[in-house]
C-alpha cells in the first residue's frame, strides 16, 4: 500500500482536506443508502466505451490492454 | 442510458439471489455502498466462476432485461474474466477475476451486507483499485484509504 499518499498529520493543508474529507464521510452516514446512491452514479457518455452493447475479454490483462489502446488519456483507464 | 438507481440495485440484488446467483459488489460501486461518499458511472460485481453460477447469472441477467445472445450467454456462463454490458436496462461490469484479490471465497468470507447487497470488504476494494494501478484509481486512493480508516473506526 501506497502510504505516503495518505494526508500526513502536521502538514496544515493535509489536515484540512482529511477534515473536510472526515467530514464529508459523515454526512455521507447520515443519509440512507438510496439518498447516497441517487447523489453517487452519475451518466455521462465517455468515447469508446459506450459505443458497443457488449465486450467481453478472456482476460483482466486483455480489457486493460484494451482500454489503454482504445480509450482518450482523459478517461483515466490508462495505468500508471 | 440513465444513471444507476438504488432500484436497479434492487434488482440485481433480488434477480440474483432468486436465481442464487454468488456475487459481490465490487469497484466504487461497492465502496458506495459501504458509505463512501464519491461519484462513479459503473456498476461493477465480482461473480464466482462456477459452471453452475454462470447459468444462474445468464438466467438472472436475461430476466432483468439484459438482451444477450446465446454467443454472450455461453461467454458469460463460461466466466470469461471481464465482461461489459451495455444491452440492457442499466450498464453492467462482469468481473470473474479482478486484480488485486486472490480468489472470490476469500472475497466472500470477508464480504460486508448493506441491506441485502454483498459487497466486498473495503480492504478488497483498495486492494483491487491499488493492483489495477489506473491513473482514475490512483486518484481516487487517498480518499478511499481515508474513508476505509473511517469506516473501521465506526465498526
Amino acid at each position: 500500500m501506497d502510504d505516503t499518499s495518505r494526508p500526513r498529520p502536521g502538514d496544515r493543508a493535509d489536515r484540512a482536506a482529511s477534515d473536510e474529507w472526515l467530514a464529508d464521510f459523515e454526512a455521507a452516514a447520515r443519509r440512507p443508502l438510496e439518498t447516497r446512491m441517487r447523489y453517487a452514479f452519475i451518466h455521462t457518455y465517455k468515447p469508446g466505451l459506450d459505443d458497443a452493447a457488449y465486450r467481453s475479454f478472456d482476460t483482466t490483462a486483455d480489457y486493460r490492454a484494451w482500454c489503454e489502446a482504445h480509450l482518450p488519456d482523459w478517461l483515466g483507464y490508462g495505468r500508471v | 442510458m440513465a444513471a444507476f438507481e438504488y432500484r436497479q440495485a434492487q434488482e440485481i440484488r433480488n434477480a440474483f439471489a432468486r436465481h442464487g446467483v454468488r456475487y459481490l459488489f465490487i469497484g466504487k460501486a461497492g465502496a458506495i455502498l459501504l458509505g463512501f461518499p464519491d461519484t462513479t458511472q459503473d456498476a461493477d460485481v465480482f461473480v464466482e466462476r462456477t459452471a453452475a453460477n454462470g447459468q444462474a447469472l445468464v438466467s438472472a441477467l436475461r430476466e432483468i432485461g439484459f438482451g444477450l445472445t446465446d454467443v454472450q450467454a455461453a461467454e458469460i456462463a463460461r466466466g470469461k474474466d471481464f465482461v461489459q454490458l451495455k444491452n440492457g436496462p442499466f450498464d453492467l461490469d462482469l468481473i470473474f477475476a479482478p486484480d488485486g484479490i486472490e480468489s472470490f471465497e476469500d472475497a466472500w468470507r470477508r464480504r460486508v451486507e448493506v441491506e441485502g447487497f454483498p459487497v466486498c470488504h473495503i480492504d478488497d476494494i483498495i486492494a483491487s483499485k491499488a493492483a489495477t494501478n489506473r491513473v482514475k484509481d490512483r486518484e481516487s486512493l487517498p480518499r478511499l484509504r481515508a474513508f476505509r480508516d473511517y469506516w473501521l473506526r465506526r465498526g
